[in-house]
């Protein structure tokens, strides 16, 4: 009675197909069928921002997206931010700053942060505070995260200009 | 989550159809966001869900017009946030966005979803009811139309028939109203709230001319709190009119005890808050 679907969709720059059931959410999709793991589900409820997935250029809880859903879809995870064998300038940040301790939480930061950086590309503490409320980090780095997010917004102007 | 089929139809129409009136294991999906929750708590288990993603796209739009603003049911609460039209016609609308849920929910989160699923705790009903926002229905028969304080029945339940959709809601202009949403979260600063309170003043310096408050989520449902408005209508703001409308709100509110909150203690946030929106919106501020 559920039927398993075929769905096609654009994962990391390269398009892709996987059979999926109606119940199966984008999570357990990128895990068992792609074996990728920077999107965990954590809280289950989309409010720790461990399973941050950006699907159309949005972020979203993977943990509360249906698998289905991203048929036709531009989906991108944290593994594709170092493509080109390079880190991220976001992802530079983080280690720079020391911005995580066991480093669970922080694929779903570092997706975040590049998303408000997109946005805000000189985000004030507030603006920082305000985008990154659904992301929960158990060590408690959050003050070497928001050093980090200053960082990542200098080192990308940098790169612009360079 | 328990399996369950899924069907993709590509027009309002088509999705009303695949609804049941007398199945309760059918229903639709919008964003999604809150009903995964109640499918992974096993809460709800559907045989069916009917995604109403695929709809035509003019259910995901935002139109503003003399009267105000018509927002389609599939926009997402982003596009709400976002939009320049909702920032003139609703001012108080846009502040109540930053602090619903977060980013990521936002981007899938549907006005039509935080409307339809009855939940006493989300932010917007409130505060569109205190608007004086009206509902497109779209059923089997066609359609109706239903202010939105007539929507909700009780704790998660609505007046929708369960192969009834909303299409639209109609947002009346703010004009040179004054808006605040205010509410208590006892948990993390996005978590659902103990308590929201929504106003919606016509005013004329200090003094209300008539007034709209709406309660949610220390109660059973986003009620109107027709007694505290009856306080505050003809009325200049001070401290002691403040207090007897938060007295009159909470004889009328049928608070709930939950994790966030016991009666007592809402009773409590209800009665003080109800002055501090007021406050808020005279001033300008609060979300």
């Amino acid at each position: 009675m559920t039927a398993t679907r075929t769905i096609t969709f654009t994962l990391n720059g390269a398009p892709v197909s996987a059979d999926v059931k109606p119940h199966h959410n984008l999570v357990e999709l990128l895990q068992t069928h792609f074996g990728l793991t920077g999107a965990r589900e954590t809280c289950g409820q989309g409010l720790c921002g461990c399973c941050t997935v950006i699907v159309n250029g949005r972020s979203v809880s993977g943990c509360l997206y249906l698998a289905s859903f991203v048929d036709g879809a531009d989906v991108r995870t944290v593994e594709a931010l170092d493509g080109a064998g390079k880190l991220s300038p976001v992802q530079e940040a983080f280690i720079e700053a020391s911005a995580f301790q066991c480093g669970y939480c922080t694929p779903g930061f570092i997706l975040m942060v590049t998303q408000l950086l997109d946005e805000h590309p000189d985000p004030d503490e507030e603006q920082i505070k305000h985008y990154l409320t659904g992301n929960l980090c158990r060590c408690a780095t959050y003050p070497e995260v928001m050093d980090a997010v200053k960082l990542a917004a200098r080192k990308r102007k940098a790169a612009a200009s360079a | 989550m328990i399996p369950f089929e899924l069907a993709e139809p590509t027009s309002l129409a088509a999705a009303v159809k695949l609804l049941d009136p007398d199945d309760e294991t059918v229903r639709p999906i919008a964003g999604g966001t809150a009903l995964m929750l109640m499918m992974k708590a096993g809460v709800f288990r559907p045989q069916k869900l009917v995604s109403l993603r695929k709809i035509e796209a003019k259910y995901s739009g935002i139109a503003a017009s003399g009267d105000g603003l018509r927002i389609g049911a599939m926009t997402t609460l982003n596009a709400v946030e976002r939009s320049a039209d909702v920032k003139k016609h609703a001012p108080v609308v846009t502040r109540t966005m930053r602090t619903l849920s977060n980013v990521r929910v936002r981007n899938v989160a549907t006005v039509g979803g935080a409307l339809a699923h009855g939940d006493p705790h989300m932010d917007l009903p409130p505060v569109l009811m205190a608007l004086g926002a009206t509902l497109t229905i779209v059923g089997p028969k066609g359609e109706r139309k239903l202010p939105l304080e007539e929507l909700f029945t009780g704790y998660y339940e609505t007046v929708l028939d369960k192969n009834e959709l909303i299409s639209e809601v109609h947002v009346p202009s703010q004009g040179a109203k004054k808006g605040a949403y205010m509410k208590v979260t006892t948990g993390s600063a996005d978590d659902w709230p103990a308590l929201g309170v929504a106003v919606v003043l016509d005013a004329d310096g200090g003094a209300i001319k008539s007034a709209r408050v709406v309660g949610s989520a220390a109660t059973t449902k986003a009620t109107r709190l027709k007694a505290a408005e009856t306080v505050l209508n003809g009325k200049t703001v001070d401290d002691k009119l403040l207090k007897a409308a938060g007295d009159a709100a909470i004889e009328e509110s049928e608070f709930i005890a939950d994790v966030r909150g016991s009666m007592p203690y809402k009773r409590e946030l209800m009665r003080v808050y109800v002055g501090r929106a007021v406050r808020a919106a005279m001033q300008g501020t609060g979300a």
